[in-house]
């Protein structure tokens, strides 16, 4: 290229002078006075329209700049952006220039196959069943649904759940619990979490976030990258792993004041009933659990697992009301209330509709049972199958499959006769689950317990006659 | 029915506009200074364009017919912006630079290809510099202010990325074409 020289300002005009021009590197008169050389200069010009032309191409490329440098193939995804960008420029001209049917310009990325029992609030999304998905946000408030996306992902949303689609490869989970199944064409799909990137790599796994932050992932088959916010590099999971990030604290104390009043009424039946609870007076509430020594008296939840996959996890509840000051001999009708948490442990979608039995204890000297010293196995009393005698089964409930945290009453005659009979004013009762799981991650359901901030503890409401 | 006929130009159109965004989109920036001025003309072209998509002849050039377009908006906005404090570019110098890029046509798509390889060439530290100024859009000042630079210094090591990245594609074209 030849050199240009400006006798008035003494300028050399080259490539490094041209490249100032584009991070305004040049006084106005400096800049005026390449252009003039530009356009006298054929030479210069195509020098110039060379570099700026790589210039305009990276700022062109702007937003997929970082997905250019990943080595990784993350196929789609810009695409995906570019029809976005004119998906979102059609629908402004849409409504300034005529009106076309909106259902065909916006570009889909997924299906909504499935919807059991779903209830959705505050989604931009269509959520009937059959639903073509475009990107945007999905919040399910109860029940469980599933989604197919156009890669050939299947991603199943357990209430209560908010997930944003991004594209046929990619979702960002809010809150809530996914459990994604990858075939192969899908392999790289990706769920964000507020700070951490999951990467499948052919696989089924599960995530679980809290509000407070905190995410848990689990691996069912296969592999899956993860990458954090916070700390630098990638981590490798296989099968069976979990993996939990962020805050330790998985128990959320949020709870919905409209929640709360909703189940005020369910759990009030009437002026004539007397609602004791396990805080009152000798009461205790504690659930065990196998093979572990510790004490789980104190929790702000009582853990209820049946499986026979994993021993460890077994899990069962006792609770004891003090019915001091009560005529047990003139109760007419009872139930048992219990408000259901999410334990944050496990997926509901692992986990059929699950039955769960109320057992009574006749014994009465196990109602000494110490609610910070009593394990599993110092709970051997409690152990249903060794001695049968002891128990009397007396109601049963079942939870559905993804069915909201609303509360579970048990009400049965057999209850009724057996706190009407009791010989004593303490009653001390055994929460197991029946329904196992069909894999290893399934949901461990949670109550609130008497330690539950917000929550009402365990009830126990009776009536009696009127002598 | 006028309305499956609009879908199916709709479908049309926004076919042509996503295989020629990028090219477009790198077209309004070689030509426009400011880049959110870049970004105002673009959405004006694609109305445009989409109002005048009836002239548009099937299975001609759409980037070409595109870029006309775009042409007309940036000497066209550049009339009406005459407030702005930027310094104004002669629609001369304008002109004389489209021209330039229509004749590198197919020569300038080649380099845009190259790009992609030569991007991926960079060391962890120029991919630094090249995220801060154009994926998060930040000016010389802000990007020496990031990397604890002075902006002489950011503008530099800026400005060799940029010489590298234009050697590197000239490299892989000249190796694509013999």
């Amino acid at each position: 290229m030849r050199i240009t020289t400006d006798s008035d300002l003494g300028l050399m005009i080259d490539k490094d002078s041209i490249d100032r021009l584009f991070d305004d590197q040049l006084s106005e008169a400096e800049a005026k006075q390449i252009e003039e050389a530009i356009i006298g200069d054929s030479e210069l010009r195509r020098a110039y329209v060379e570099q700026r032309w790589l210039h305009a191409e990276l700022i062109a490329r702007g937003e997929e700049l970082p997905d250019l440098f990943e080595s990784k193939p993350r196929t789609g995804f810009p695409e995906v952006i570019g029809w976005l960008s004119a998906a979102a420029a059609i629908v402004f001209f849409a409504s300034t220039v005529f009106l076309i049917s909106s259902d065909k310009s916006e570009p889909t990325v997924a299906t909504l196959i499935e919807a059991e029992n779903c209830r959705w609030s505050g989604s931009e999304l269509p959520t009937a069943e059959g639903a073509k998905l475009g990107a945007g946000r999905l919040a399910l408030t109860e029940g469980m649904a599933t989604i197919r996306f156009d890669s050939g992902a299947i991603v199943t949303l357990e209430a209560p759940t908010t997930l944003d689609i991004a594209s046929a490869m990619r979702a960002r989970l809010i809150e809530g619990s996914v459990v994604a199944d990858i075939p192969e064409s899908a392999h790289g799909f990706t769920i964000d979490t507020a700070d951490t990137e999951i990467i499948d790599l052919g696989t089924r796994f599960g995530v679980t976030t809290t509000d407070l932050g905190s995410s848990h992932v689990f691996v069912f088959e296969g592999e899956v990258e993860v990458n954090q916010a916070e700390k630098p590099g990638t981590k490798l999971m296989t099968e069976g792993q979990s993996m939990r990030i962020g805050e330790e604290n998985a128990f959320s104390t949020t709870s919905e004041e409209g929640e709360i009043a909703r189940h005020a009424s369910l759990i009030a039946p009437g002026d004539d009933w007397v609602a004791i609870t396990t805080k009152e007076g000798r009461g205790k509430d504690a659930y065990f659990r196998k093979t572990h020594d510790e004490s789980f008296g104190s929790d702000p939840l009582i853990m209820v697992k049946e499986t026979d996959l994993s021993d460890a996890n077994r899990r069962k509840a006792a609770l004891t009301f003090d019915l001091k000051r009560q005529a047990l001999h003139r109760v007419t009708d009872a139930k048992l209330s219990l408000k259901i948490e999410s334990s944050g442990l496990g997926f509901s979608s692992l986990v059929p509709d699950s039955e769960f039995v109320l057992y009574g204890v006749r014994d009465s000297a196990m109602d000494q049972w110490k609610e910070n010293e009593v394990s599993w196995s110092s709970a051997e009393p409690f152990a249903l199958s060794d001695n049968p005698d002891a128990y009397e089964s007396l109601a049963s409930f079942t939870i559905k499959k993804g069915s909201p945290n609303s509360a579970v009453e048990m009400q049965s005659e057999a209850l009724t006769h057996f706190i009407a009979s009791h010989p004593d004013d303490l009653l001390t009762f055994v929460l197991t689950r029946v329904t196992g799981e069909n894999d290893k991650q399934g949901l461990v359901h949670a109550f609130a317990s008497k330690e539950h901030p917000s929550s009402p503890a365990p009830t126990l409401w009776i009536q009696t006659s009127q002598e | 029915m006028p309305d499956s006929e609009t879908d199916s130009n709709v479908e049309n159109y926004l076919e042509l506009l996503n295989s020629n965004e990028r090219g477009l989109s790198a077209y309004v920036h070689a030509l426009v200074h400011d880049r959110s001025d870049a970004e105002d003309i673009l959405q004006g072209s694609r109305l445009t364009m989409w109002k005048k998509f009836s002239d548009f002849e099937p299975g001609t050039n759409f980037l070409a017919w595109a870029r006309k377009i775009a042409l007309h908006q940036i000497l066209n906005y550049r009339r009406s912006q005459s407030r702005k404090p930027v310094f104004s570019t002669d629609p001369a110098f304008i002109e004389a630079v489209a021209e330039e890029i229509d004749r590198q046509s197919d020569e300038l798509s080649a380099r845009s290809e190259a790009l992609k390889i030569c991007l991926k060439k960079l060391p962890e530290a120029q991919r630094k510099m090249i995220l801060f100024r154009y994926y998060e859009g930040f000016t010389i000042a802000e990007v020496a202010n990031k990397t604890g630079r002075t902006e002489g210094a950011a503008y530099r090591l800026l400005s060799r990325i940029r010489k590298a990245l234009n050697e590197c594609v000239s490299q892989q074209t000249q190796t694509s074409a013999s």
